[in-house]
């Protein structure tokens, strides 16, 4: 079962087109990582999908929600976007984790403002996930006080209190010395395998390797070659996969 | 200098200083609420009110506070709108700190990362959850600083009230020194009642800005 499926997908900044027509989706359980080189439009798709950035034109479905993009931005649409992103997890490269609040807090805040959860029960929720990231100890820190991977563990917790139909992440590790991408990782492929649908921009050749089920491979706004990361690392199709991720391969950890 | 001068204007003087505390503390409210409705318009996409914040603050910045109090006080009259001196005072006083307190909140709202925002919608926030959740209180504190600044200008320019017959501080020591004629005395000791006041103020905002600016990088 499909559970995000994105139609032609197209976006422009001024006369820059970002994204050209992007077709795919995403089934539940499935994990999906996007490679491509810097500039091929990454983000802005994963953007478009909640409509952090809204799409020029095409349709975006997430389960049950169906939104066509382009149109006038009424009561009704900002409505159906604000549900399209209350069931998607967003990840940031730099965390974004509210700072004037502590871990616990920032993962108590959407609940308790978005979905008027009582404040005990956002805060038991709270507390679980942050055990489940390995982070209970820190729950009174505040982000300032934390390492950038606590951080993006604190930041995964905060995105999965929404419960969310599927989890974005944006090059989750990018931002991070190299000693704490693992501890960040293993947090990811532990939800993975608990059945956690997620979508993964990532230049972790390893993590992909490991964790995802299929490999979409971009360039300049238009989705090249996707399959298996057996396929895509061992024997592409297309020339320009082959090249880019041979290259990603030999920086690689 | 006649030591029984103090002691017989100290009492006086301290409830014109009260005086001038009380214009201070309801201006820089007053200018604090309307500095911040300011900023919000002024940051919003609705281009009247945009165009409203921008003129009123080019007005209030724009021309000296003393002209201000004069057109408040003796020009409305004309127009029949006509202000007790205190009330006259302290329009005047929080229309100008308002326009500048407004600036301070603008910028500091401008200066909350963006990615603050972005957390904030991305989990379904809608734009005013995010800014009074997540933004405003970042901004608050990041506004601090020149808030005091404005507010510590603000208790020195209640002085200018004086003009318009308002018994503050200055004015009640002009009162005793037609009595007295010990200037010196007299302005001395409204300067370091003054000072008392602002020093209070300060220490008191600069402990504010310690507590909040705690757990920040
Ligand atoms: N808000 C914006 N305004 C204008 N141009 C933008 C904007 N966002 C992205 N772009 C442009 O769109 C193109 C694609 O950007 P995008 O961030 O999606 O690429 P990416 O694949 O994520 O790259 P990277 O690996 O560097 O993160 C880039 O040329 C970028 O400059
Ligand atoms: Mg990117």
């Amino acid at each position: 079962m499909e559970i995000v499926e994105l139609k032609n997908i197209k976006k422009s900044f001024g006369d820059h087109v970002v994204l050209k027509d992007i077709n795919f989706s995403v089934g539940k359980n499935e994990v999906v990582v996007i490679m491509g080189p810097s500039g091929s439009g990454k983000s802005t798709l994963l953007r478009c999908i909640t409509f952090l950035e809204e799409p020029d034109g095409g349709k975006v479905k997430l389960g049950e929600f169906n939104l066509q993009a382009g149109l006038p931005l009424n009561k009704e649409r900002k409505n159906m976007i604000r549900a399209l992103r209350q069931n998607t997890g967003f990840v940031f490269q730099q965390f974004n984790l509210f700072s004037h609040r502590t871990a616990l807090e920032n993962v108590m805040e959407g609940p308790i403002v978005i979905k008027k959860m009582d404040r005990q029960k956002a805060k038991e929720n709270a507390i679980e996930l942050l055990s489940k990231v390995g982070l209970a100890d820190k729950m009174d820190h505040y982000p300032a006080q934390l390492s950038g991977g606590q951080q993006q563990r604190v930041a995964i917790a905060r995105a999965l209190s929404m419960k969310p139909m599927v989890m974005l992440y944006d090059e989750p590790t990018s931002a991070l010395d190299p000693e704490l991408v693992r501890e960040v990782l293993l947090v990811m492929k532990e939800l993975a395998k608990e059945g956690m649908t997620m979508i993964v921009v990532t230049h972790e050749r390893g993590f992909a390797r490991d964790v995802a089920d299929r490999v979409v491979f971009m360039e300049d706004g238009l989705v090249v070659e996707e399959g298996s990361p057996e396929k895509m690392f061992g024997s592409p199709v297309k020339e320009r996969t082959r090249e880019f991720l041979q290259d990603v391969g030999k920086e690689g950890r | 200098m006649d030591l029984s001068i103090i002691i017989d204007s100290l009492p006086v003087l301290l409830k014109a200083t009260m005086v001038t505390v009380l214009l201070a503390v309801v201006s820089v409210i007053i200018a604090l609420i309307l500095g911040f409705f300011t900023a919000l318009a002024r940051i919003s996409k609705i281009k009247v009110l945009k165009a409203i914040g921008s003129i009123y603050i080019s007005i209030f910045r724009g021309t000296p506070l003393l002209v201000q109090i004069f057109v408040i006080y003796y020009g409305l009259p004309q127009i029949d709108i006509e202000l007790s001196p205190i009330t006259s005072g302290i329009l005047a006083l929080s229309l100008n700190a308002g326009a500048y307190l407004s600036e301070s909140f603008r910028a500091a709202i401008l200066a909350v990362d963006k990615g603050q925002m972005e957390a904030a919608v991305s989990m379904g926030m809608t734009y005013w959850q995010a800014m009074r959740r997540v933004i405003l209180p970042q901004s608050i504190r990041i506004a601090i600083p020149t808030l005091s600044n404005t507010y510590i200008i603000l208790i020195k320019d209640t002085s200018l009230v004086s003009v318009i017959t308002v018994t503050e501080l200055l004015q009640m020591s002009s009162l005793i020194i037609a009595k007295t004629f010990e200037p010196l005395t007299i302005y001395l000791l409204a300067a370091a009642l003054y000072w008392v006041v602002i020093t209070f103020f300060t220490a008191l905002l600069d402990r504010l800005e310690k507590r909040t600016s705690k757990h920040v990088a």
